[in-house]
């Protein structure tokens, strides 16, 4: 006899049905669910703008959703019904163990479900997004405007647009050029499999931080900020495009650092090595050709986004492109569009070719 | 016979996570000594050599070595990098990969077996005595491998990089050498090239080896003593001459039979 409720039961069995609280997935089911009962207030109350605005009351109320619903996916997983958040987060003891329940013919399955529809439907609305927009009569003449202008390119401009994408591409090389031996030394830093000693583990999680919050302010906010430092020109892109490399490739290289094989280590090691002399003979030959190639990456990611941080005072390309987009001269953007493709096109193939040689 | 240059007493490894690789372990290895660990996978050998060199700290018991150059020290008492570095100077060993560095030269991997009498600037910028390149090249001569002195090592077969690995070992000059199952990813003829240059060293240099091994009849051939792991604990100490079926099947379980390397 096989009935639903015994099917559910089984993923606890095999841990004698003690289920402990765990956070990752209390904190996941807290989310979700809590989005959805926000939905069901918003459509409930119908709130106007002026309400929509308090941002100190509506948090608030949303934290009690919050709470309600981390406590709820706690019950539901101790009556051995596993919510979508356990199913991610649940400890590898348990996913080994228990039957395999067909996703539509479980409560995780539906919770997912129904998650993502309602965001979708959101998403919809929040976006504005409608058929009749695009296909409207006047929308749709704009659109034709605007395309037989970037398709007819003024190529006065060429010389111009082609002497700027080069202060570009010398941008983005020199902000990686500064960047790779800055990195370089900090991601020994970054790795934990070096830093193992506990003073060095605070080292590393300090650091670690570091370039996570640096990391997570993009190169053009970065650009904004060097623009009024060191003035709107090339000299400010490069500045900003040098420091978010650093924070990306010290996290690239560190990861590489932390999946090399023991074996050589083991081997240098025995021999009596120091410190710097395992890093230098048993980890560095390992992980050159990976750190050349994340770079030559980066180099190519520092190219488009050196056309961006130009838009905000970065100088290259991206100050020309937006000085005409201004003055909505789309034959003149049309020729810029086409030297950025062109250039993106090249170094996109040129260092994907250069990574599979490296491999 | 002189006394023993390792005596090992009452050694434990509890790993962290809890496992005891080591249980109360105690023998004796005497100067010149070929002594080989036998056992299944997960027996603990392994274990045992790295607690040797410091490469795992054991979790308790003694390790005194009885040095011929130094004074005699315990080995599981050492603290700090410089200590352990010292001791390893003193012990050379091999692996069942070989744990070569595999995208640099075959000269530039024995001369690792240099680096800790090098300064640490000088070993980072490459440069090596003549005296030490010297001497790697004559120990890659000694193991038949010298005309590869400047391929890279990963162009080599398995069987021949455990001999250049061996040529490393031997660069630092070691009074012992621990061997962890060095002929077991290799194929059978190379076996015993390699075992061929194990006995070389143990013979004809006076070093005292510690190797692990799976097949018996290897142990037969070269070992002058053995020792039986099982569960982490010794379960046989003798000659390899005195293993007969009956031990076997204690060793290796029931019902094992015995493989033989040609």
């Amino acid at each position: 006899m096989s009935t639903k409720s015994q099917k559910t039961f089984k993923h606890l069995e095999a841990t004698n049905g003690a289920y402990k609280f765990n956070l990752k997935s209390s904190v996941f089911d807290g989310l979700t669910i809590s989005f959805v009962l926000a939905v069901l207030v918003y459509l409930l109350l119908q709130p106007n703008e002026d309400e929509l605005l308090l941002l100190g009351r509506n948090s608030s109320w949303y934290g009690v959703l919050f709470v309600l619903s981390m406590l709820a996916s706690y019950f539901v997983n101790r009556q051995g019904i596993k919510t979508w958040g356990e199913k991610i987060f649940e400890p590898d003891y348990r996913k080994t163990h228990g039957e395999e329940v067909p996703m539509l013919k479980s409560f995780w399955g539906w919770q997912a479900v129904i998650t993502m529809l309602i965001s979708f439907a959101i998403g919809l609305r929040v976006t504005e997004f409608s058929f009749e927009k695009v296909l409207d009569r006047d929308g749709f003449q704009g659109a034709v405007r605007i395309f037989s202008e970037l398709l007819r390119p003024n190529f006065e401009i060429l010389p111009r647009a082609v002497v700027r994408m080069f202060e570009t591409i010398f941008m983005a090389f020199i902000a990686t050029a500064f960047a790779i031996p800055i990195a370089f030394v900090l991601s020994f830093f970054a790795a934990k499999n070096i830093m193992k000693h506990p003073l060095a583990f605070v080292f590393y999680l300090l650091l670690r931080t570091l370039l996570n919050i640096t990391r997570s302010v993009e190169a053009f906010m970065w650009a904004i900020i060097f623009a009024v430092w060191v003035g709107i020109g090339p000299a400010a892109g490069m500045l900003a495009l040098m420091i978010h490399s650093i924070a990306s490739l010290a996290k690239q290289y560190s990861e590489i650092i932390e999946s090399v094989g023991d074996g050589p280590i083991e081997g240098v090691l025995s021999c009596g090595a120091n410190k710097l002399q395992t890093i230098w003979y048993a980890i560095v030959p390992q992980v050159v050709l990976p750190f050349i190639s994340f770079t030559v990456y980066r180099w190519d990611i520092n190219v488009r986004m050196a056309t961006i941080v130009g838009f905000v005072g970065g100088g290259g390309i991206g100050k020309l492109l937006i000085a005409y987009q201004g003055q909505a001269q789309w034959k003149e953007v049309g020729c810029i569009f086409l030297v950025i493709a062109i250039v993106v096109w090249l170094l996109d193939q040129g260092s994907a070719y250069i990574r599979e040689a490296l491999k | 016979m002189s006394a023993p240059i390792l005596s090992v007493k009452n050694l434990t490894k509890t790993y962290p996570n809890g496992v005891q690789a080591l249980k109360d372990i105690s023998f004796e290895v005497q100067q010149g000594e070929f002594l080989v660990v036998i056992g299944l996978s997960g027996s603990g050998k392994s274990t045992l050599l790295k607690c040797i060199n410091r490469l795992l700290d054991p979790s308790s018991g003694q390790i005194l070595f009885k040095s011929q150059k130094d004074k005699s020290l315990d080995i599981a008492k050492l603290e700090g990098a410089d200590q352990i570095r010292n001791l390893r100077t003193k012990i050379g060993m091999i692996f069942q990969h070989f744990n070569l560095i595999p995208r640099h030269s075959v000269l530039s991997n024995v001369l690792m077996g240099r680096l800790s009498s090098t300064s640490t600037l000088k070993s980072i910028l490459g440069i090596f005595s003549e005296k030490d390149r010297d001497e790697a090249m004559k120990y890659l001569k000694l193991v038949g491998i010298s005309e590869k002195a400047r391929i890279r090592a990963d162009q080599l077969s398995g069987g021949q990089q455990q001999r250049v690995a061996i040529a490393r070992a031997l660069a630092q000059n070691p009074e012992v050498l621990l061997a962890d199952e060095p002929v077991a990813s290799l194929d059978p003829a190379t076996c015993h090239v390699v075992m061929d240059y194990l006995k070389k060293v143990n013979q004809e240099l006076g070093i005292t080896v510690i190797c692990n091994l799976h097949f018996l009849s290897l142990v037969r051939q070269y070992a002058t003593r053995v020792i039986a792991m099982k569960d982490g604990r010794i379960v046989y100490e003798g000659l390899p001459s005195e293993i007969d079926e009956k031990w076997f099947e204690k060793i290796y379980g029931e019902g094992a039979k015995e493989v033989h390397v040609n």
